[in-house]
């Protein structure tokens, strides 16, 4: 058990709990919350790679960057369409707001 | 000297596990936005310890400072927290589902990783800001160009869609 091996896991805890959290939740900013853990989780994931390996940890580190500058235009768009939502249903759960009934 | 890295490790997996997990298992919206604040910290306390402070420091201007204000901003904006009073009853067959596709994709990925042992080394290297920034202006200059057209398009398209159309 190296230490590579141990971030990797911590960074798939990550993972793990944010699938869990998007499930489960029922209102939009919940599952979004759950993104942004996972997210991160792959961030954490990609420093490892690049700092614990012989892999260039320049690269790795500007990937990051990126990841980190995608996810705030992520979460930027995602509360622009909730509030929307919001304003069209006067709801953000994700049971409400469909229009089409099947 | 190793030990104390190790203990540091481990403290910062609890903080950033613990809140994630609290940021999961909470009702209440704004007590599970508080375990995230928690978890991104968490994060950029692993970052200080693989030797990338400048991420580390972009962790907590990016996600701390900003995406999490966003968040913050919906939530009391949609009343969110104000919904969270009425009890929501999740069924637990749900429940079971959720923890599974949660598991099953981690623990795979983590078979593959533990099966599959790379060259590592305990040391992680440094790399100083100015190479980061050479190297954005440099061979990775198009991305650099790239993200900001991505960013721009997403702040114009929230600022469209916040618009009240007039009726």
């Amino acid at each position: 058990m190296n230490l590579f091996i141990m971030y990797q896991l911590v960074a798939l805890g990550m993972l793990g709990l944010g699938l869990y959290g998007m499930l489960l939740r029922r209102r939009l900013i919940g599952m979004l919350i759950g993104v942004e853990l996972m997210l991160n989780g792959a961030g954490l994931s990609i420093v490892t790679t690049a700092q614990l390996t012989p892999a260039s940890a320049q690269l790795g580190q500007l990937g990051t960057l990126l990841v980190m500058g995608l996810a705030a235009a992520e979460a930027t768009l995602v509360l622009a369409i909730v509030i929307v939502i919001y304003r069209r249903f006067n709801t953000i759960e994700e049971q409400k707001i469909s229009t089409l009934k099947g | 000297m190793d030990t104390m890295a190790y203990i540091a490790f481990g403290f910062y997996t609890i903080i950033c596990l613990g809140g994630a997990l609290w940021a999961v298992t909470r009702r209440s919206l704004v007590r599970a936005f508080a375990g995230l604040v928690t978890s991104l910290l968490g994060v950029a306390g692993l970052y200080f310890l693989l030797a990338a402070p400048f991420i580390g420091l972009m962790q907590i201007l990016i996600y701390v400072g900003a995406v999490a204000v966003l968040i913050f901003f919906a939530i009391v904006i949609t009343g969110a927290s104000r919904e969270a009073q009425e009890r929501i009853t999740t069924t637990k067959k749900k429940r079971c589902l959720a923890v599974l596709a949660g598991l099953i994709p981690a623990s795979f990925l983590a078979m593959a990783i533990t099966k599959y042992s790379l060259v590592t080394n305990n040391t992680p290297p440094q790399v100083s800001m100015e190479d980061l920034g050479r190297a954005l202006l440099g061979p990775y200059g198009l991305v650099f160009e790239l993200i900001s057209v991505v960013l721009f398009a997403a702040m114009a398209g929230a600022v469209l869609l916040g618009f009240k159309r007039r009726q």
